[in-house]
């Protein structure tokens, strides 16, 4: 037996602990000092945590992360914070940010370094929406970007004869009158008009857009009781419900999600809903009856208008690791590791759109997007977005929960146009 | 050193006193103060209270002004009215099937310990699992339900359950029936199997049929179980919540919002908790009320036995 004695087991032991050191610094650069917070709702929970230890381990972050179920996600977060606890970095969506600016829970990010060239290169209309309500600055990074966009089933419109997709409304009635007239369809059109936030009024704001109606007007007032092409979309909805054009049961689906999966079984000819969900319709043969690429994007009809939005990640106004929490922040919703990491990330699993143009010339993202859509034409669409300024009102989020039982009532007819506009205008006026 | 026997008595149940204290009679109160305040949680000014080391917020006291505002609701009473036809609708048909599966249950025939035990499943199912399982069963584009009917012939086109308010609130009561009378049966079924069998036999021996030892034995005898079931499905009829999330979301409009949804949406979507808590306390009270009515047509003149 070799016995070895205290000086050489203190310098061996010394050794190990210099190689664990720089073998570790080699790996990653120097460790923070404490850790940086970091929540968000549950949407692919494990992904996060696979970027999150690749920051850690790349960067030298001590990052905790945490996932809070969607449905409770933003009281959960103010309950935190009212309890004194400081989560540094958070996931935020556009109806409850402004309110988070206002009770002074997150910071301006202008002031930090590399905000300016982030600026730069971010899209002029996520820009806009980056910006406080008094367009003097910018409270977040975007996590991600989504516009409503039109999908057809290529397969049914060709066993219906139909030679290309539907330019305007009324040829997207004909055609649906026509394929259910022919049976070979029961309810042609699926609008998105589920009953959840996502669902129905980001569908009313793209129809209204394309109709060339405003919603709002420069000082954030509904005025769609004034807009005749608010009218136009909302009697063409009516229509659609009552000659049975639509899935009569949409109006009690309680997601986007839900709504898309019904497309996939390959029984409606036409389908309108974020541009996401078509990575899964066009993109994901296990599960849709239209992929590949059976089912596809056109522009949307009328002027092309569409409803755009953006979801945030955000500081911590009182973070005692700001430097930290930037990093993670611009590792997050910008591109500190000069490959758009995450947001990579994100539209290769999601089909998650983000606010910076030239992370489309990226080959692989490029490549990806080939399998589910035409990314030209995507990108086009973007052109024609329009996202709204109201989302920074704090009433908004009230509002767009209660519109949606008006807007499902001039649906079903059981409220006409005209007085169901008045009441999303005075429904806004007395919430203001 | 010797206890006296009070005091050993709390010792013993300090630490539940306790417990329940911190997790039911604080929270129970705190909210009902919430509802007399000016709750913004980002924004927690006013008084607090320290509760080692934690901070807790009291807000402005602003008196009765939440209750006065959601009380001048329209869409409050709309709420209520369906809440009231959605509790009825359900405490009845929980306690009549609950009642009904009891009675068979207590019969002796072949499988009866398997068709007990299945008979909890409904029950054990978490609800949001409930509502899952009964999308699939009814849904207008692949329920199962449609499904059969359309190859059986029994129907032209697929039934769309969850189109108009009236049929969505009553597939709701139907589904949350489901989950629930479960439960009922077993409390009847406990009941019935502590009736002593002299009785039946006494009755027998005066000539009374099965119709008549329903009603003349079991059903006087079941008083403090009826009484029970339905204070607990009034309670859970008012509160229940999460179906609605699953299956309507509220809708269509507001057709199958009611009181505890109402409530749910103005705390959580809205952030307005101190309205929010003063919706979901007048159902406390209602259910207060209504347990009080069911104590005094039930119970008042049930004497025990010695």
């Amino acid at each position: 037996m070799t016995l070895i004695d205290r000086r050489t087991f203190l310098g061996g032991a010394g050794l190990a602990a210099a190689a664990a050191v720089l073998g570790e610094g080699a790996f990653c650069s120097a460790r923070a000092d404490k850790p940086v917070n970091f929540s968000g709702w549950v949407f692919k929970p494990d992904t996060v945590k696979d970027y999150v230890d690749f920051f850690n381990k790349k960067h030298g972050g001590q990052v905790k992360y945490d996932a809070v179920p969607w449905a409770t996600y933003h009281p959960t977060m103010e309950t935190r914070a009212m309890a004194g606890e400081v989560v540094d970095v958070m996931y935020c969506n556009s109806a409850n940010r402004e309110r988070w600016v206002d009770n002074g829970l997150i910071r301006p990010l202008d002031d930090l370094p590399g905000m300016d060239e982030l600026k730069k290169k971010m899209a002029p209309g996520n820009l806009e929406a980056a910006r406080s309500r008094d367009g003097s600055k910018v409270v977040g990074l975007p996590y991600f970007t989504s516009i409503f966009i039109l999908m057809y089933n290529e397969p049914m419109l060709q066993q219906a004869g139909i030679k290309a997709p539907a330019k305007t409304w009324d040829e997207l009635m004909e055609h649906s009158a026509k394929l259910k007239r022919d049976k070979i369809s029961d309810t042609p059109y699926l609008p998105n008009w589920n009953n959840s936030g996502s669902g129905t009024m980001p569908q009313f704001l793209s129809d209204c857009h394309s109709e060339g109606a405003g919603v709002f007007d420069a000082k954030n007032r509904v005025i769609v009781d004034q807009e005749p092409g608010a009218a136009r979309a909302m009697e063409r909805w009516q229509k659609a419900y009552k000659d049975g054009l639509v899935n009569p049961e949409v109006l009690t689906k309680t997601s986007s999600t839900d709504t898309h999966r019904l497309f996939w079984t390959g029984r409606y000819a036409y389908h309108t809903n974020h541009s996401y969900y078509l990575k899964t319709i066009a993109g994901e043969p296990e599960n849709s009856k239209l992929a590949p690429k059976k089912a596809r994007m056109a522009m949307y009809p009328g002027n092309g208008q569409t409803h755009m939005f953006t979801e945030w990640y955000t500081i911590n106004a009182k973070t005692k690791v700001l430097e930290d929490a930037w990093k993670l922040a611009r590792f997050l919703g910008g591109n500190l590791n000069g490959d758009w990491y995450v947001q990579r990330q994100w539209c290769l699993i999601a089909g998650l759109d983000n606010a910076y143009p030239e992370m489309y010339d990226n080959p692989e993202i490029i490549q990806s997007y080939d399998r589910w859509v035409d990314l030209k034409l995507l990108r086009e669409q973007y052109k024609k977005g329009r996202s709204i300024n109201a989302f920074k009102e704090p009433w908004f989020s009230e509002y767009d929960s209660k519109a949606i039982a008006v807007v499902h009532n001039i649906i079903r007819g059981t409220s006409t146009v005209p007085k169901g506009l008045k009441e999303l205008a005075a429904l806004q006026k007395s919430l203001a | 050193m010797k206890l006296s026997e009070s005091a050993l008595a709390w010792l013993f149940v300090g630490p539940a006193l306790l417990v329940i204290g911190v997790v039911v009679v604080f929270p129970l109160v705190y909210s009902l103060w919430l509802s007399f305040t000016d709750v913004n949680l980002l924004r927690a000014t006013g008084p607090a209270l320290e509760l080692w080391g934690m901070r807790v917020p009291l807000f402005h006291w602003i008196g009765a002004r939440n209750y006065t505002q959601v009380l001048a609701d329209p869409l409050y009473w709309d709420s209520l009215w369906r809440t009231l036809y959605f509790v009825a609708a359900f405490v009845a048909e929980a306690a009549l099937v609950g009642f009904g599966m009891a009675l068979v249950l207590n019969e002796r025939f072949p499988g009866r310990p398997l068709l007990r035990s299945l008979l909890l499943v409904p029950w054990s199912l978490s609800r949001i699992v409930v509502g899952l399982l009964w999308i699939g069963i009814l849904d207008f584009e692949f329920g199962a339900l449609n499904g059969l009917l359309l190859r059986a012939g029994l129907v032209d086109g697929a039934i769309a359950f969850f189109k108009e308010g009236w049929s969505a609130l009553n597939v709701l009561v139907s589904v949350y029936m489901w989950n629930q009378a479960p439960f009922a049966t077993l409390l009847f079924l406990a009941g019935m199997q502590s009736i002593s069998e002299d009785l039946y036999a006494a009755a027998e021996v005066d000539g009374a049929g099965y119709w008549r030892r329903l009603w003349f034995v079991t059903l006087p005898a079941l008083r403090p179980i009826v009484f029970l079931v339905l204070v607990l499905a009034t309670v859970n009829g008012f509160l229940m919540l999460d179906l609605i999330y699953v299956l309507t979301m509220g809708g269509p409009g507001y057709d199958t919002t009611t009181v505890s949804w109402h409530g749910f949406k103005t705390s959580f979507t809205f952030f307005k908790f101190g309205p929010g808590t003063a919706i979901l306390y007048t159902l406390t009270a209602l259910c207060l009320l209504l347990t009080v009515v069911y104590q005094r047509l039930i119970l008042a003149r049930f004497e025990p036995e010695a």
